[in-house]
């Protein structure tokens, strides 16, 4: 049986492509948009550590399962989608309060999905996301549409990001390290992502590991504080 | 056998009156003979539906006014219908493009299905993009809210060759549009169904404190993604009839000793607070464990079963292992579980493993990897792999078996669902029907049967007149439906048999089945497993999420 050695979370809105993203890596290919229910746990064997990767649904708050998602990981990925301001908004409204059960070492990356879809005069590539109603108009409508969202404007929220952990610039990767723009749909930058992640995450995990018993909530030892509450309910 | 005795259906004279109105109701399904569709008003349309409810309500109040009446369905028995687009393609027809009401293509489907708000908010549509369907969503929130101004609940309107359903449940309402056969009574089990799935994700608590939050709250945003459950769920209605219709699950054909022993594996591997676990291929069912603890007194209902079996059949779940609430509306419809499920050592099996407890997913796994392990040692793998991979079906992996098994020329498809199940085991109504072959391989043959078997059901279901027993001679297949206190059947034959001919076959058929029954049935379900130890965490478990608040 392989133990997980770190993990590392997938959190965005619906719709921005957390699934087709961890696919395009994981499967090398596109697949049809499929509406992820819940969270998909994925093993990736890394060098010598067994990397736990979890695919999350978007709409994790309101099932309250988001921060057991976020417990103990060591790197979150932050997704959007560089056609639609509004999910790069999402991420620090929504998302960033999910991970505060991560590991306090925890590495963020932010990554704008869909880039295939910017101006570029590309083929009518639509239709990649027939689904999500609610947001029509972002994929459906125009073939193209010039460039909504930033780079810088993901850099800033990475700055943020770090305040609002309280850390320091220089602890960490810097913005431009840690800051993608990938189309799932073309593969652009997708392994560079992942890759990236998985190379800087091994040392914390290795760190974590020297410095012995970990300091982050271990779910597989859980069992024990969870029999505490029962003697009170019962 | 007494079959000829039993008979009280109609005599095939009937097929006469059907021969007649077939032409007429092609016509009108071909053209512009939608015009009188109240269903779907365009702008022109809108005053035509207003009127023809101001004239309908003393009927539709009535309790299933005509259900049963032939002057208003015998033109749809007809499979005329099956002229138009058939669903689309598997999981893309449904797209959220075009559907303007005024669209021909939109107008000319068999069966719309809406879901919207009190607020007449659009929340689901099964053609056509919901936003296009906003002004028809008024004209059906005008509707309820007229008859219920009169103290009052529509139930049904009854328009030529239409059926119009409604189902208000809490703040939803459900609509079908119909011109399929289906009664409404069937229809209403249609929306009870979409219903369900909607409360399987949101749960009904939340749904109703979402609406009493914000009225014209968008609930799309929370359902983004279940549409195409949604909209499997009704395609399954029409492609492969049965679960739905019959309210019966159906199993995996598999012998009995295995499939004992898969039950004895699945009580064996438990986890804390674990409720349920169900082993599935292709959303049938191989075979479940209840908890004894968890699930005691609360009997698992075949609908929430369907539903779990549908759900993992998800191609969300095809990849990975997946850990999701979910809500069992049947049991209960205001409480979360949380599942596991994950597909076994690449083969098509599905496990779902339920729980109570959040963050029990690496307990799940751990469960998982026991199964797997069990299932090796009993040598369960190759035997599971065989029964999948018999389906001589294109992509589908789903574990059937060919009707030529029953070796009874002539005998083309069936349903039989037993009814004699052994005592305490009536908890899973189970169904078996061998897989859909030639001449039913296209997709307007399944319609037409599927509407076929939906019209039969009506009639020996019918509230005023139920029958037992119909002998049914239609144009390309005569058909032979027959309940009795043992079982529920229906039989496709060919169109050339005889009525001897078909008692022969229907008798051959149902010694096939009592000699194979142990095979294709769960006739012994497993007894509750109990948990090894921690009986105390999962006893308790429940009231973390709000489950089990009261009997």
């Amino acid at each position: 049986m392989r133990k997980p050695d770190g993990k590392i979370v997938l959190l965005g809105d619906m719709n921005v492509g957390k699934t087709s993203l961890l696919q395009r890596y994981m499967e090398r290919r596109f697949p049809d948009t499929v509406s992820t229910v819940g969270g998909a746990f994925y093993l990736k064997q890394w060098r010598s550590y067994n990397i736990s990767i979890w695919d999350t649904a978007g709409r994790e708050q309101f099932h309250g399962l988001g921060s057991m998602y976020c417990r103990g990981a060591t790197a979150v990925i932050l997704i959007y989608d560089v056609n639609h301001p509004q999910s790069l908004l999402e991420l620090e409204d929504r998302f960033l309060g999910l991970t505060d059960t991560a590991s306090t070492d925890c590495l963020f990356a932010i990554v704008g999905n869909k880039v295939d879809l910017v101006e570029e005069p590309a083929a009518e590539d639509q239709r990649k996301d027939g689904r999500g109603p609610g947001v029509a108009g972002r994929g459906g409508g125009a073939p193209k549409a010039p460039r909504q969202v930033q780079p810088e404007d993901a850099a800033a929220l990475y700055r943020k990001i770090l305040k609002y952990k309280m850390l320091d610039e220089k602890d960490v990767p810097a913005a431009e390290q840690m800051c993608f723009e990938t189309s799932a749909k073309t593969g652009h930058n997708v392994d560079l992502l992942f890759e990236t992640l998985f190379d800087l995450v091994v040392p914390v995990i290795s760190r974590q590991r020297a410095q012995g018993p970990p300091q982050t909530v271990d779910i597989t030892s859980y069992k024990t504080p969870g029999q505490t509450p029962s003697g009170c309910c019962a | 056998m007494e079959a000829g005795g039993d008979t009280t259906g109609p005599p095939p004279g009937d097929v006469e009156d059907l021969e007649d109105t077939r032409f007429p109701s092609e016509v009108a399904g071909d053209g512009g003979g939608l015009r009188e569709d109240p269903p779907d008003p365009g702008d022109g349309d809108q005053e035509e539906t207003e009127s023809e409810t101001k004239d309908q309500p003393p009927s539709l109040l009535s309790p299933l006014p005509q259900s049963g009446a032939p002057s208003c369905t015998c033109g749809l028995w007809d499979p005329a219908v099956s002229e138009n687009s058939p669903t689309g393609g598997p999981e893309s027809g449904s797209g959220g493009q075009g559907g303007d009401p005024s669209d021909e293509d939109w107008r000319s489907k068999r069966k719309h299905v809406f879901v919207l708000s009190e607020a007449g908010k659009p929340i689901y549509s099964r053609y056509g993009s919901v936003e296009a369907l906003s002004t028809t969503m008024g004209v059906m929130t005008a509707l309820v809210s007229f008859v219920q101004s009169a103290g009052d609940a529509i139930r049904a309107i009854y328009a030529e060759d239409h059926k119009l359903v409604f189902l208000q449940q809490g703040p939803l309402l459900l609509v079908a549009v119909s011109r399929t056969p289906q009664s409404a009574a069937q229809l209403r089990g249609e929306l009870l169904a979409v219903h369900a799935q909607i409360v399987s994700t949101l749960t009904r608590a939340s749904v109703a404190r979402i609406f009493a939050r914000k009225q014209n709250y968008d609930l799309r945003r929370l359902l983004a993604g279940s549409e195409r459950t949604l909209d499997r769920l009704l395609d399954s209605v029409e492609r492969d009839p049965g679960a739905l219709l019959l309210g019966a699950v159906r199993c995996v054909p598999l012998a009995r000793p295995l499939r004992e022993a898969l039950g004895a594996l699945l009580r064996r591997c438990t986890a804390p607070g674990l409720a349920l676990s169900v082993l599935a291929i292709g959303g049938r069912l191989v075979t479940a464990a209840q908890e004894r603890t968890v699930l005691a007194e609360c009997r698992l209902d075949p609908a929430d079963l369907q539903l779990l079996l549908d759900w993992v059949g998800a191609p969300a779940f095809a990849a990975g292992e997946a850990w999701a609430p979910v809500c069992l509306p049947r049991f209960n419809p205001d409480g979360f579980f949380y599942a596991y499920v994950a597909r076994l050592d690449a083969m098509p099996v599905c496990l779902l493993l339920l729980g109570t407890d959040p963050e029990a997913f690496h307990d799940m796994a751990t469960c998982r990897r026991l199964v797997e392990e069990g299932m090796h040692t009993l040598g369960a793998t190759r035997a599971l792999r065989e029964a999948a991979s018999f389906s001589s079906a294109p992509a589908s992996s789903a574990p059937a078996y060919s009707v030529q098994a029953v070796g009874a020329p002539g005998l083309r498809h069936f349903l039989y669902k037993p009814l004699d199940i052994p005592d305490h085991h009536r908890q899973l109504p189970q169904f078996t029907s061998p897989e859909l072959e030639a001449p039913y391989g296209r997709e307007e043959e399944r319609q037409r049967l599927s509407d076929l078997y939906h019209r039969l059901h009506a009639r020996l279901h019918s509230s005023s007149r139920p029958l037992r027993l119909i002998y049914h001679v239609a144009e390309r297949e005569t058909l032979l439906a027959w309940v009795t206190s043992k079982f529920e059947l229906y039989t496709c034959l060919s169109p050339l048999v005889t009525k001897a001919g078909a008692i022969l076959v229907v008798t051959k058929l149902l010694r096939w089945v009592k000699k194979e029954e142990d095979r294709l049935f769960i006739r012994y379900p497993p007894k509750y497993s109990t948990p090894p130890a921690a009986p105390a965490a999962s006893t308790d478990q429940p009231s973390h999420n709000g489950l089990f608040t009261g009997p």
